[in-house]
């Protein structure tokens, strides 16, 4: 306890009268040589705590001496220097502005910014350095825990039945089998390739044109539709692709299959479709996007974002629908995506199951808008066989109906 | 027209533009080949569109026996589409004119189409439109077209008109709204409104959800108990040659049907009138 004493004298001794006289950098390394001290100053009042409840509890006990008494003594007036120190170097480091940012808003601060003490206790000593980055004033620790917030928050959202039990993969396929049960037990889950998600599905819809790309030459194509839309359009016989001819785009050669990026589904005159996989060559879905068959440009991709407020509402809905295949289906996603996006060739000639019409006004957007929801629980792509089997809702009309 | 054969005189002194050109010697054909024959050559010669356009109904004003229109019906159409949330954009414009032929051999007047028709259109400034309608031929020049004519001396501008008026956006709608009127006159002849679709541009497709759009437009017009109601006439794009694909040809085509319309309709007022 001598021992802070003297510390503490010597500390006030070498407290410098004021700091306008000193540059940026100087006041910097002052305010950090503080803030150590400070931390040390606040260890010695917790050591200083413990003594004294120490001391409490050896005068609790029947003693014939005054040392507890001493003890205590010597303890309070120990906790008081501190807290006195600790005031005044909490009152050095506020005129600094470590505390709060008048540094910055002093004129010549080259630049330079105080070390900031954040709400949690953090310091954050080169906070001008994360102003640089962005990230100015918060610590590592909020930002984690604004992170993990996110997070939670997405997978309420997104998954609201999912307990941790599915995330394990035992639990996965065991779902996946159970789901499978209700449908054609055998097709779907022998669908292990691309290349077979996509010759069954060209089987089993008749107006469908697909096609691969590997990324960088789907950007390529995007950038010159809709012109080359026109050639394979409306004029021209219903075009099938069959076999082995399935992965070749309109203009390229031969995609080799393990590196297939995005696949685009067209129905010619009503929408495109693009979905991207990921890894390249598996059969994992990523991201989709619907456009207009007319809309050309190199924002056309999956994670893009259609010109047209129909097929971007599709794309909310569909990016809901994606999620639900992974988590619930995850061998058959792409199947049962693809063919669950194949459900909106009627997009604009099938009216609501609920009200009846082709257009209604959305309250909510104030839109007249075609039916823009199919529904993606339980749904089965066996029975796509008929255009009209599936149904289909306006934004407001699904409000009693789980999609 | 009398006579099996149409014979249209042209001065070739000068540079005309290549379709003209095979326009105008069409004309001479199309009786001896038969006017089918001309739509296919024709067809040919019609250029594909570079850019894929959105397809649009052209409705027009029908008022009701006895009545005319005015400008607060205008007044109470935009206000309709205000009132289904139409936000407006900003103002439109489009030209049409009847031109008749510079005759100088009286007996061969009668020879000539009664109606050929030119027409500017607003989002195809460098263009302009020509439409033949009882011989079925829309044709697309360059703008500078009108130039040519001038100063060939050929054709004449006998009535020309304006259908102007201010667009609305309501989602992936477009509509136009605008009066008829004589260039250089404020007398209003009529009311048209165009409503385009933006994401589809074939006309099969669209067709449903063009007629339900229709329907619910014609609903909230009746509501405010105008003396009249919008009609839409759909003309025989095959017969012009045209297809499912929606082009700026098709839109000059279904003008040319309105403007009949509005004549016919004119006419029968006048003729209730004597």
């Amino acid at each position: 306890m001598q021992h802070h004493l003297q510390h503490q004298t010597t500390v006030a001794a070498s407290t410098p009268p004021s700091k306008t006289g000193d540059a940026p950098p100087k006041q910097v390394a002052l305010a950090l040589e503080r803030l150590n001290h400070a931390t040390g100053v606040i260890a010695n009042i917790r050591l200083g705590a413990d003594r004294l409840i120490e001391a409490l509890f050896f005068a609790a006990e029947p003693h014939k001496s005054s040392k507890p008494v001493d003890l205590f003594i010597k303890g309070d007036s120990a906790m008081r220097q501190h807290l006195q120190e600790l005031r005044s170097i909490g009152k050095q480091l506020e005129e600094s502005g470590v505390l709060n940012e008048s540094l910055k808003s002093r004129g010549n601060s080259w630049g330079l910014h105080m070390p900031l003490v954040c709400p949690d206790g953090a310091v954050v000593a080169y906070a001008w350095k994360r102003q640089l980055a962005g990230q100015a004033g918060t610590s590592a620790v909020d930002r984690t825990r604004l992170a993990l917030k996110a997070f939670t928050d997405q997978k309420r959202h997104f998954f609201p039945r999912l307990d941790d039990g599915l995330m394990e993969s035992a639990s996965k396929k065991h779902c996946g089998a159970r789901a499978f049960g209700e449908n054609n037990q055998d097709e779907p889950s022998n669908y292990k390739t691309l290349h077979d998600v996509l010759t069954c599905l060209e089987k089993e819809v008749p107006n469908l044109k697909t096609f691969t790309y590997e990324r960088v030459d789907w950007l390529k194509r995007a950038s010159t539709l809709p012109a080359s839309a026109n050639d394979n359009s409306m004029e021209e016989p219903k075009h099938h692709f069959h076999g082995s001819s399935l992965l070749r785009p309109a203009s390229q050669g031969v995609v080799p299959s393990d590196k297939v990026a995005v696949i685009e589904l067209l129905f010619p005159s009503i929408f495109r479709a693009v979905v991207s996989v990921h890894p390249a060559g598996s059969i994992d879905p990523d991201a989709v996007a619907f456009f207009s068959p007319d809309e050309g440009g190199s924002y056309i991709h999956a994670q893009g974002s259609s010109v047209s407020h129909v097929f971007r509402l599709i794309r909310e809905h569909a990016a809901l629908a994606l999620q639900y295949f992974i988590g619930i289906q995850n061998e058959t996603a792409l199947y049962s995506l693809l063919h669950w996006i194949c459900t909106y060739q009627t997009l604009f000639s099938k009216a609501c199951s609920k009200c009846g019409r082709l257009l209604a006004m959305d309250k909510q957007s104030a839109l007249l808008l075609p039916p823009v929801y199919r529904p993606y629980k339980n749904f089965s792509s066996k029975a796509s066989a008929g255009e009209n089997d599936h149904a289909a809702y306006h934004i407001g009309c699904n409000s009693d109906e789980p999609l | 027209m009398t006579g099996s054969t149409k014979r249209h005189r042209i001065a070739l002194n000068l540079q005309i533009p290549v379709l003209f050109l095979h326009f105008v010697s069409l004309l001479r054909f199309g009786s001896v080949i038969g006017v089918s024959s001309v739509r296919r050559q024709f067809a040919s010669f019609c250029p594909s569109p570079d850019k894929t356009m959105p397809l649009k109904w052209v409705l027009h004003w029908q008022p009701n026996a006895g009545s005319t229109v005015n400008s607060q019906i205008l007044n109470e159409v935009s206000q309709c589409v205000e009132s289904i949330n139409g936000v407006k954009e900003g103002r439109w414009k489009a030209t049409l004119t009847y031109y008749r032929p510079v005759i100088r051999d009286q007996s061969s007047a009668s020879e000539f189409p009664r109606d050929f028709i030119g027409m500017s259109l607003p989002e195809q400034p460098n263009k302009y439109y020509f439409i033949i309608r009882v011989q079925r031929l829309v044709l697309e020049a360059d703008s500078s077209i009108q130039m040519i004519m001038e100063k060939l001396q050929s054709y004449k501008s006998r009535v020309a008109l304006n259908f102007e008026g201010f667009q609305y956006q309501l989602g992936d709608f477009q509509l136009r709204v605008g009066k008829v009127v004589p260039t250089h006159s404020e007398n209003l002849r009529g009311i048209v409104m165009e409503v385009e679709y933006l994401p589809i541009s074939s006309m099969d497709k669209s067709r449903q959800v063009m007629e339900e759009f229709v329907d619910i437009w014609k609903d909230a017009v009746s509501k405010r108990s105008l003396p009249g109601y919008f009609m839409h006439l759909e003309p025989n794009f095959s017969e012009y040659g045209l297809g499912d694909h929606y082009t700026p040809q098709h839109t000059a085509v279904q003008y040319a049907y309105v403007m009949a319309q509005l004549i016919a309709s004119a006419q029968a007022v006048q003729a209730g009138r004597n």
